[in-house]
């Protein structure tokens, strides 16, 4: 029972580093290239990466910014590995078409903002 | 780290301000290709237009043709990462324009390649319609507040090509009987207005032929409302071929068809209508398993023949004459007799 609430607490705090991360993506992608075109890039990158890991499909995303309430829900009956290797996936998948459309130039201005945090998750991951 | 200038602000708000007050998609690519390099460092501006789909090449003069290869299989590959489908180079109607973007001592290398670049996709209402790229054969050449530069300029390119899209679907439903594709009735009675008016001054010859397929209504009852369109369709198709290119041929309404033929005396008119009846009677129109005949009936007018004193009056005649084609058995050419 105490072994079920841990790993409750640690997939809620994954879920919760990695949705605070997308947040960061979101509001420091959209100053460079604007909302219309993130969110369309998201939604493909959502819709590739879904098919593998089903709980990135709650995940809603508009010109409006992300709606990360269904996905947190989603998350919390889910092993933190789990989560970690959808966001993960997700977040990979995200870099791969910053860089076809803009080399570097988007890349680099995420990379000291992401790395950290999947560190981080990585980190929660391995300890549980 | 690169700041941006007032200068710069001023800049791309003169490049936005070139591309909005075009009013067809060339016009709005020469002006981003000329305006751009006061803002931008490149070797070539790309456009790729889904419609068509197009690729227009803005690049430097010196510019080799193996970079310009480069560029366009740069812009095809982000498309299809973008989810659309993707486009062969044979697909793709290439529009390549150089000109003089560098100084003499920057003259491109003929070895030169592709080494930064920025790609992005123009979205309207969260549809792709094509995508734009600057290219520089120099690595590193873009930065963050050149690539905001460039989302804003794509923002408003992107509003400005789908601004013209919808202004050629409106006009094109302004003219266009969207079944056949000929002129609608509007537009036959403006085309009708000016003809009537330039033959009734000049003193020339202007003929009117109405068509009407015999038995629509069967073909309609036997094959349902697909196979009487396909037969509409075809037809209009045989009336536009059997005639000049400045002549009109329009639609009437239903199963009915108006040709205005500028300059033609009433025998050749007569001719035409007798040419076009014999071409629908001798084509077999396919319906799937079978094959079947459909024949036509046509009424001619003419001015000055008939002396009418109004475009009404000449289609009103045109009209009678139809309903003798009609009366006397159909498949059938009557020119109308006062």
């Amino acid at each position: 029972m105490k072994e079920r609430r841990e790993e409750k607490f640690s997939s809620d705090l994954v879920s919760d580093l990695y949705t605070n991360l997308l947040k960061g993506i979101w509001e420091s992608v959209s100053a460079l290239i604007g909302e219309a075109i993130l969110a369309l890039l998201f939604n493909l990158a959502i819709r590739k990466i879904g098919e593998r890991y089903s709980l990135l499909k709650s995940l809603k995303v508009s010109e409006e910014g992300l709606a990360l309430e269904e996905v947190k829900k989603s998350c919390r009956n889910l092993p933190p590995a789990e989560i970690h290797r959808g966001f993960q996936s997700l977040i990979n998948e995200l870099s791969h078409l910053f860089s076809e459309l803009t080399e570097g130039v988007i890349t680099k201005e995420l990379l000291p903002k992401v790395l950290p945090k999947v560190r981080e998750a990585e980190r929660m991951v391995l300890k549980k | 780290m690169e700041f941006i200038t007032f200068k710069d602000l001023n800049k791309l708000r003169s490049i936005i301000n070139a591309i909005s007050t075009s009013v067809e998609v060339k016009g709005i690519i020469d002006s981003a290709g000329t305006t751009l390099p006061s803002l931008f460092d490149f070797a070539a501006f790309g456009v790729l237009w889904k419609e068509g789909p197009t690729l227009y090449v803005f690049q430097e003069e010196s510019c080799p043709s193996a970079f310009t290869q480069e560029v366009v299989q740069n812009m095809l590959k982000v498309y299809s990462i973008l989810g659309e489908e993707p486009i062969g180079m044979e697909r793709v109607a290439l529009q390549v324009e150089k000109k003089k973007l560098r100084s003499k001592q920057k003259v491109m290398d003929p070895q030169a390649s592709v080494k930064s670049h920025l790609t992005l996709p123009l979205v309207i209402e969260g549809e792709i319609i094509g995508c734009i790229s600057i290219t520089s054969d120099q690595a590193n050449m873009y930065n963050v507040p050149r690539l905001q530069f460039f989302s804003v300029f794509g923002y408003q390119m992107a509003a400005s090509l789908k601004h013209i899209q919808r202004l050629s679907t409106v006009k094109k439903e302004a003219f266009y009987d969207t079944l056949t594709n000929l002129f609608n009735r509007r537009h036959f009675e403006e085309r009708l207005s000016a003809e009537t008016q330039k033959a009734f001054e000049g003193r020339s010859n202007l003929s009117v032929i109405m068509v009407d397929i015999d038995h629509f209504k069967k073909v309609n009852d036997t094959f349902g409302h697909d196979g009487g369109d396909k037969i509409l369709r075809e037809i209009a198709s045989l009336l536009k071929n059997s005639v000049r290119q400045h002549d009109t041929v329009a639609r009437y309404g239903g199963e009915e068809f108006v040709l205005l033929l500028p300059g033609v005396p009433l025998d050749s008119t007569n001719m035409v209508a007798e040419r076009i009846r014999r071409l629908v009677e001798d084509t077999l129109f396919d319906m799937g398993p079978t094959q079947i005949h459909v024949t036509i009936s046509l009424g001619i007018s003419n001015f000055p023949i008939h002396r009418v004193k109004s475009k009404e009056e000449l289609v009103k005649m045109a009209d009678l004459a139809l309903y003798e084609a009609k009366k006397g058995g159909r498949n059938r050419v009557c020119i109308f007799k006062g």
